[in-house]
C-alpha cells in the first residue's frame, strides 16, 4: 500500500500546488493576510507530500517492487542497498520527482523563511513558486509518473545503467538539483519585483542567500559530474564540452553573474533591471539544462532517458515560463526606478564589466550547444562543437575576466583610483611573473599556454589574498590590530576569497592538466611493462573477481616512481554486468601528491602466441586533484559567505586610499566570479 | 484486506496534517494581526549597524558620514514607496475550513481517476516466497530461476541447486546467467563432465552458437573428465569446420556416429549434419545449428500448441505459436491455428492486426 499511497501523496502535492498559487495570488489582490498563509501553509503542505510521495518511491526501490513500471525499469534486486536507493532518482520519472520534491521544498522555504520580505513581494513570489511547481508536478504526475503500475511484474528489473552505480553519480542529482531548482526562487521574486514594481536593495538582499545556495549547490554538481566522468568514463580527460556539461554549466555561469549584480543592487541600489534580467535567466537555463537532458534531444553519453512526447512537454513548460516571464519584464521594468550613480572606474563598474564578460561567455556556451542541434534540424547534418570551438571563443573571455578579478575587490564603491588598486596588487604581479618564467625554464616541453595558465592562476590566488591582507592591514599595522581586523571580517569576505582563490587553483590544475598531461597505450602479456611520464607500470596478474551484481576481470599493476621505488599497486578492472550485458571500466588511480598516474585495463585479446594479453592505457595527470579541490573551495565559499547571517547593508565606504583603509563592515557579498 | 484500511488511515491523516497545517498557519495570521511592511526595521536594522561600526572605530567619520546618509535615503524611500498595509479581512472560517478540505478531496478524486487504487505493494522477497511455496509446474523459467538463486544462496556448499538454476536461467533465455551458476556449481564439483559440458554450451549460446575459446575451454574439461561427452565432441568438431578444417572436423563427426549406438536419437541429425557439409560449400554453421536446433524448436511449439489447447485464453501464446509456425514453414499448422485465433478474437482489432503480422513472418529457410 505504500506505494499506492506515494501516488496519492504525489496528487495531493499537485492540488496543493494549486491552492498555494491560488491562495497566494488572491492574497495579493485583496491584500489580505490570512490568505496569504494559506498560500504558505500550502506551499509547506505541498513539500511534505512530495516528502512523502518521494519516500515511497525509494521504498519500492528498497524492496524491489517490480510492480512499479519506474522500479522494473531501473533496478535489479541483486543491486547493491545503495545503488538501489539512488535508483529513485537515477531515471527520468524519479529524477523528475526530484525536481519537484526541490521545487516544493524551495518553496516551503520560501514561505516558511521569507519573513523579512514585504507582504506583496512575500505573496506574488510564493504564488510564482506555485505555479512553476504546477507545471512540473502535472508533468510528473500526468506524463511521467513514476508510480505507473504493472498488472503483470516481471520476475526481475532491467537494472540501472551501471555507469550511474557510482557513489559521486549517486549524490551528483540531488546537489545539481538543488542548484537548478534553487535559482527558480530567485526566478519567483524576480517576477515579484516586477509585479511589485520594486527591486530594491531589500529584494536585492533576499535574492543574495537563495543564489548564493543554489549557486554552491551547482558547484558541487558540476564538480561530482566532472570527477565521475573523470575516474569513471575511463577517457582521462574530465571535461567534454558536452552539450549535458554545458547544460548545467550555462545556468552556473548566469548564477555566477546573478551574484555580483545583486552586490551592487544590494549595496548602491543600482543595475536593479539588469539583476531582475539575470534572475529570470537563471531558471530559465536551469529547465532549459532539464530539457535538454531529459527531452533525449542529444546523443551523447548522459542521454539515457530518451522519449519525444516528454521532450515537447518539458519545451513547452520552458517556453510557457520563460516567456511569461520575459514578457513581464519588458512591459514591467522600464518603470522600474534607477539606483544609485558610479564612477566609470569604481567597484560597480567592475562588477559590470564581470556581467558583461560572463554574459558573454554564457551566450557563446549557449551557441556551441544549441548550433549543432538547429543545424541538424534545418540541414539535417549532424556536426558536434568541441573543445576547439570554447578554446577560441570561451578561454579568451574568460582570460579576461580572470585577469581583472583580482583589481575589482580592491575598488571602492561610487568612484575608484584604479592605480592604487593595482600598487597592492604588486607582490601577486611579481609572484605570477615568477610562476611564469619558472613554468618556462622548467617545465617540459615548453609551453607559452602553460606558462600563461600558471601566472594567472598564481595572480588569482594571490590577488584574492591581498585583499585579505590589505583589509586587515597585515605588516602594517601592529599584530593586535591585525589580528583585531582578522576575527572582525565578516564571513561574507571570507566566502569571496575561498571562491576566488578556489578558481585560481583551479585555474592552475586545470592548465597544469591540459599541458602537460601524458599517455601511454600498450597490448601487455602478464610481467610486460608500460612507460608514462618516468613511472614504469608491471602488468603482474589478472583474476576474475566477483561483485554483487557484476563480474570482473581485475588487473594487478605495479606502479614504480621515476626513481624507482614502487609508487603504488593498481587494481583497475574491467566489470560486466550480466543483468543488462553492459562492459563498464574502472579506472585505478594513484594520487602522487597533487598529480594522479591513472590506469584502465582494456578487453582481454589472444597475443600471438596464444597467450592473453590485455590493451592497458596509462595516464599522467599532473595536478589533476586541483581541479576538483579549486571548485570544492568554491563551494565552500559559498557555504561560508550563506552562513554569513547578518543583514548589513552600508552604503559608501573607504573613500580615498589617503584613508585607514578599514576593514568593510559590510558582508561583501560573495562569491566567485569566475 | 488490512492493507486497504493502512491506505485509508495514511491517506486521512496525510488529509487532516495537511489541513491542519493550512489552517493553523491562517489562525496565526488572523490573531497575529496585520504585518507591516518589514523593510522598514531591515533599514533601520542597517542604520544602526553602521553607528554600532563607527563607535567601534572601524570606518571613518567621512565614511561612516556618507554610509549613513545613503542608507538613511534608502529608508525613506522605503517608507515612501510601501503601499497601505494589509488588514485583515474576514475570510470566514467556513472558507478557510472549505480551502484546507477541498485540496485533500480533490486530490482523492484525481487519485481514483488516474491512480491504481487497491493495488498491493508488491516486494521482491514477498514474490519469491509465493513462489517458493507453489508447485513448480506452476512456476515459468524466470520464476523457476529466481526461485533457484534463492536455494543456491541457502546452500552454497551443494552444486545440484546451481545445476537446476543453470537450467532454469537458460530455459529464461539467459545464457551468461546459466553460465554463471554452472561456474559456481564446477567450482563445488569441478570433476563433473555433464557441468563442464553444459557451461560449454551456455558459453555457446551466449556468443549466439559461436563456439568461443571459453566455450571449447570447458568442452575439452568435459572431455578430460569422460572421453565419450557428446556434445562437446560434436560442437569441439562443428568448431574445426566452421574454422575451415572441414575434414579435421568431419573425421571428428564420423567417429562420433561410430560411437553412438544405433538407438541414439541423435544420430539422424548428426548424419545430416555430415551429408550437409560434406556435400559442399554451404556454409557450414547454418545447417548444423539449425540441425541440432530444429527438433528442440519444433519440441517447444508443440509445449505451446498443447498449453494453448488447454488453456486458450492466451491471446500472446497464439500470436507467438502463428509466428512460430509461420518460422518454420509449416503453412498447414499455421492456417490451422490462425482461424482458431481469428475466430477467438474476433472482437480484438490489435491482436487481430498482430496475428495478421505473425502470419507474415519469414521462414528459416
Amino acid at each position: 500500500m505504500i506505494v499506492e499511497i506515494g501516488a496519492f501523496a504525489l496528487i495531493l502535492s499537485l492540488v496543493l500546488s494549486v491552492l498555494q498559487t491560488g491562495a497566494s495570488a488572491l492574497a495579493r489582490l485583496r491584500r489580505g493576510p490570512v490568505l496569504a498563509a494559506v498560500g504558505e501553509g500550502a506551499a509547506i503542505a505541498a513539500f511534505f507530500t512530495l516528502a512523502v510521495s518521494f519516500a515511497a518511491l525509494i521504498y519500492a526501490f528498497v524492496v524491489s517492487d517490480f510492480s512499479v513500471a519506474n522500479v522494473a525499469a531501473n533496478s535489479h534486486s541483486a543491486k547493491p542497498l545503495l545503488y538501489r536507493v539512488g535508483g529513485a532518482w537515477g531515471s527520468h520519472e524519479g529524477s523528475m520527482l526530484m525536481w519537484c520534491l526541490a521545487l516544493t521544498g524551495f518553496g516551503a522555504l520560501l514561505a516558511g523563511y521569507g519573513r523579512g520580505l514585504t507582504a506583496g513581494l512575500k505573496a506574488v513570489a510564493v504564488a510564482t513558486q506555485g505555479a512553476l511547481g504546477i507545471a512540473f508536478l502535472a508533468y510528473t504526475v500526468f506524463a511521467s509518473n513514476p508510480f505507473w503500475r504493472l498488472t503483470d511484474p516481471p520476475v526481475e528489473g532491467r537494472s540501472l545503467n551501471p555507469l550511474l552505480q557510482d557513489p559521486a553519480l549517486i549524490l551528483h542529482p540531488p546537489f545539481l538539483y538543488v542548484g537548478y531548482v534553487g535559482l527558480s526562487v530567485v526566478f519567483s521574486l524576480a517576477i515579484a519585483a516586477l509585479v511589485e514594481g520594486r527591486a530594491d536593495a531589500a529584494w536585492a538582499r533576499w535574492v543574495r542567500p537563495w543564489t548564493l545556495a543554489a549557486w554552491s549547490g551547482l558547484t558541487i554538481g558540476i564538480t561530482l559530474g566532472a570527477f565521475w566522468a573523470y575516474y569513471e568514463l575511463g577517457w582521462g580527460g574530465w571535461w567534454f564540452w558536452d552539450p549535458v556539461e554545458n547544460a548545467s554549466f550555462m545556468p552556473w555561469l548566469i548564477a555566477t553573474a546573478l551574484l555580483h549584480s545583486a552586490v551592487v543592487t544590494e549595496r548602491r541600489g543600482a543595475l536593479p533591471g539588469w539583476t531582475i534580467f539575470l534572475a529570470l535567466g537563471g531558471y530559465t537555463f536551469s529547465m532549459l539544462g532539464a530539457f535538454l537532458v531529459r527531452s533525449g534531444v542529444l546523443t551523447s553519453v548522459h542521454a539515457f532517458a530518451v522519449d519525444p512526447t516528454r521532450g515537447v512537454l518539458l519545451l513547452t513548460i520552458l517556453g510557457v515560463t520563460a516567456g511569461l516571464g520575459f514578457a513581464l519584464f519588458a512591459w514591467r521594468a522600464p518603470a522600474m526606478a534607477r539606483g544609485g550613480m558610479f564612477a566609470p572606474i569604481s567597484r560597480e563598474s567592475a562588477l559590470v564589466l564581470n556581467n558583461i564578460l560572463l554574459a558573454a561567455a554564457t551566450a557563446t556556451v549557449l551557441l556551441g550547444t544549441l548550433y549543432p542541434l538547429i543545424r541538424e534540424a534545418i540541414a539535417g547534418e549532424a556536426i558536434s562543437v568541441g573543445p576547439p570551438y570554447f578554446n577560441l571563443t570561451f578561454t579568451p573571455l574568460m582570460f579576461i575576466l580572470l585577469l581583472l578579478l583580482p583589481a575589482g575587490p580592491l575598488l571602492a564603491w561610487k568612484r575608484a583610483d584604479a592605480g592604487a588598486a593595482l600598487q597592492r596588487l604588486w607582490v601577486a604581479a611579481l609572484l605570477a611573473a615568477v610562476a611564469a618564467v619558472a613554468t618556462l625554464a622548467l617545465a617540459e616541453p615548453r609551453s607559452l599556454f602553460g606558462a600563461a595558465g600558471l601566472a594567472l592562476g598564481v595572480w588569482l590566488i594571490v590577488g584574492s589574498a591581498t585583499e585579505v591582507a590589505e583589509r586587515i592591514r597585515l605588516f602594517r599595522a601592529p599584530r593586535g590590530e591585525v589580528l583585531r581586523r582578522l576575527g572582525g571580517l565578516p564571513r561574507g569576505t571570507w566566502g569571496m576569497t575561498l571562491a576566488h582563490a578556489g578558481l585560481g587553483v583551479f585555474v592552475l590544475g586545470a592548465v597544469f592538466e591540459t599541458t602537460w598531461k601524458a599517455e601511454t597505450a600498450e597490448v601487455l602479456a602478464l610481467g610486460q611493462r608500460l612507460d608514462v611520464a618516468g613511472y614504469v607500470v608491471v602488468l603482474e596478474n589478472v583474476a576474475p573477481v566477483r561483485g554483487p551484481n557484476y563480474e570482473a576481470e581485475q588487473a594487478t599493476l605495479r606502479a614504480f616512481a621515476p626513481n624507482g621505488t614502487l609508487a603504488c599497486m593498481a587494481r583497475p578492472e574491467r566489470r560486466l554486468y550480466s543483468a543488462g550485458g553492459q562492459t563498464t571500466s574502472e579506472v585505478a588511480i594513484c594520487t602522487r601528491g597533487l598529480s594522479h598516474l591513472y590506469v584502465v585495463l582494456g578487453e582481454r585479446r589472444t597475443g600471438a602466441d596464444g597467450e592473453p594479453v590485455w590493451l592497458v592505457t596509462g595516464y599522467w595527470n599532473p595536478w589533476a586533484l586541483l581541479i576538483f579541490l579549486g571548485p570544492g573551495l568554491m563551494a565552500l565559499g559559498g557555504v561560508v559567505s550563506l552562513s554569513d547571517r547578518r543583514l548589513r547593508l552600508a552604503a559608501g565606504r573607504r573613500a580615498t586610499p589617503a584613508l585607514p583603509a578599514g576593514p568593510e563592515p559590510t558582508p561583501k557579498p560573495v562569491g566567485e566570479p569566475a | 484486506m488490512a492493507p486497504m484500511i493502512v491506505f485509508w488511515i495514511a491517506v486521512g491523516v496525510i488529509s487532516a496534517a495537511v489541513a491542519g497545517l493550512i489552517l493553523r498557519r491562517a489562525a496565526r495570521a488572523a490573531a497575529g494581526g496585520g504585518d507591516a511592511d518589514s523593510t522598514l526595521p531591515l533599514y533601520q536594522r542597517q542604520l544602526s549597524e553602521i553607528e554600532d561600526l563607527a563607535e567601534r572605530g572601524l570606518i571613518a567619520a567621512d565614511e561612516r558620514r556618507s554610509a549613513h546618509a545613503e542608507a538613511a535615503r534608502r529608508l525613506l524611500s522605503a517608507a515612501d514607496s510601501a503601499g497601505p498595509a494589509w488588514t485583515i479581512s474576514a475570510t470566514s472560517r467556513p472558507v478557510l475550513v472549505g480551502l484546507a478540505i477541498v485540496a485533500p478531496v480533490a486530490a482523492l478524486g484525481l487519485y481514483l481517476a488516474f491512480g491504481s487504487p487497491g493495488y498491493s505493494d508488491r516486494p521482491y522477497a514477498q514474490r519469491l516466497d509465493q513462489w517458493r511455496a507453489a508447485p513448480p509446474t506452476q512456476l515459468d523459467a524466470p520464476q523457476m530461476a529466481a526461485v533457484l538463486r534463492s536455494v543456491t544462496a541457502e546452500r552454497p556448499g551443494d552444486p545440484e541447486p546451481f545445476r537446476f538454476l543453470a537450467i532454469a536461467e537458460m530455459a529464461s533465455g539467459d545464457a551468461p546467467a546459466a553460465a554463471r551458476a554452472l561456474r559456481e556449481a564446477l567450482r563445488l564439483a569441478p570433476d563433473r563432465a555433464d557441468l563442464w559440458e553444459s557451461l560449454g554450451e551456455a558459453l555457446m549460446v551466449a556468443a549466439e552458437g559461436e563456439v568461443t575459446p571459453q566455450a571449447a575451454a570447458a568442452f575439452q574439461r568435459a572431455l578430460e573428465q569422460d572421453p565419450t561427452a557428446t556434445t562437446a565432441r560434436f560442437h569441439l568438431a562443428r568448431a574445426l569446420i566452421e574454422a575451415g578444417e572441414v575434414e579435421a572436423g568431419l573425421t571428428q563427426w564420423r567417429a562420433l556416429l561410430a560411437d553412438l549406438p544405433a538407438s541414439d536419437p541423435r544420430r539422424p541429425v548428426l548424419q545430416a549434419a555430415i551429408a550437409d557439409v560434406a556435400a559442399g560449400p554451404r556454409p557450414p554453421a547454418a545447417p548444423a545449428a539449425g540441425a541440432v536446433g530444429a527438433p528442440e524448436i519444433a519440441a517447444m511449439v508443440e509445449g505451446l500448441a498443447a498449453r494453448l489447447a488447454a488453456e486458450p485464453d492466451d491471446p500472446e501464446g497464439w500470436v507467438r505459436l502463428v509466428r512460430s509456425y509461420s518460422v518454420l514453414g509449416d503453412t498447414a499448422r499455421r492456417d490451422a491455428a490462425l482461424t482458431q485465433a481469428k475466430a477467438r478474437y474476433a472482437d480484438n482489432p490489435q491482436i487481430l492486426r498482430e496475428l495478421a503480422q505473425a502470419a507474415e513472418a519469414e521462414p528459416m529457410r
